[in-house]
């Protein structure tokens, strides 16, 4: 009887187990705001930029300006039996170049609210 | 006794290994969202010709994109939310024909994206502002026959 018990128990457990996940992954760097915080306006060029941030995901042209694009991407995922939910968050910095090639401006700040692990994938009953 | 031993672990290994079927379960609810929306109330502070470019990212963050047009230069900001739900109808089948369990999924979802465009003259103060809502069209489809 007692060793019915620990079987019912274990296959319980183990069947609760099977269909819950929780995974976390990125894409891109997260640059550090020290780092950030050694690009001077009117004083930076291109290769003070690259060697502090490596060289960009992307590079944009605008207006007379060159714009570099670091991407960064934050996923939480979360799955409990049926349900799953996976949130992701971008978090990219841009730095702009004008015509002579000396940093005119960074634009680097966070996206609004935390990145949650959630597996609920409803909006009711929280909100 | 050893034999025994592992006939037990052969057993509960198929025990687990049949149960995972079971705990996928005949419904599947899924949802992936991308960045938090960005309401009305958010950009209220948002004043065109005095408010500037840093003043906009250090309330809303930094945009996901900067692109260029003849108006002067344009930030955009996406939330996207994509829904998917499926059921398989043929799952009960199998309490009632053990040798014989068809697959009969029905479902569907869709994803649905808002974008927050800011564009800003040549000294990045901002000339105007829009808004683009499609999020909602993104639904949980149980019955995917509808018109």
């Amino acid at each position: 009887m007692k060793s019915g018990c620990y079987l019912l128990g274990f296959i319980m457990v183990a069947l609760l187990l099977q269909g819950c996940a929780f995974i976390r992954g990125n894409y891109g760097e997260e640059l550090g705001q020290g780092d950030i915080t050694t690009i001077q306006k009117g004083i930076s060029t291109r290769a003070d930029v690259a060697a502090v941030l490596g060289a960009p995901d992307r590079i944009i042209e605008a207006n007379g300006r060159e714009i570099f694009h670091y991407y960064h991407y934050d996923i939480k995922s979360g799955s409990v039996l049926i349900f799953s939910r996976t949130n992701i968050k971008s978090d990219d910095t841009f730095v702009i170049f004008n015509g002579a090639g000396i940093v005119e401006e960074v634009v680097a700040g966070k996206r609004k609210g935390p990145l949650e692990f959630q597996f609920w994938p409803f909006d009711w009953p929280f909100h | 006794m050893m034999l025994r031993n592992l006939f037990i672990f052969l057993i509960l290994a198929l025990a687990v290994t049949s149960l995972k079927g079971c705990s996928q379960g005949p419904i599947t609810v899924r949802r992936v969202v991308f960045n938090q929306t960005i309401s009305h109330n958010d950009v209220t502070f948002i004043a065109p010709g005095k408010t500037d470019l840093l003043a906009v990212v250090e309330r809303l963050g930094t945009p996901n994109e900067i692109l260029t047009s003849k108006d002067g230069i344009v930030t955009r900001y996406y939330f996207a939310d994509g829904k998917y739900f499926k059921a398989n109808y043929g799952w009960g089948l199998r309490f009632l024909i053990p040798f014989f369990t068809p697959d009969l999924d029905l479902g569907g979802g869709g994803i649905g994206r808002d974008v927050f465009q800011v564009t800003y003259d040549d000294h990045w103060l901002v000339r105007d502002k829009s808004f683009a809502f499609h999020s909602h069209s993104s639904e949980f489809v149980v019955w995917p026959f509808r018109d």
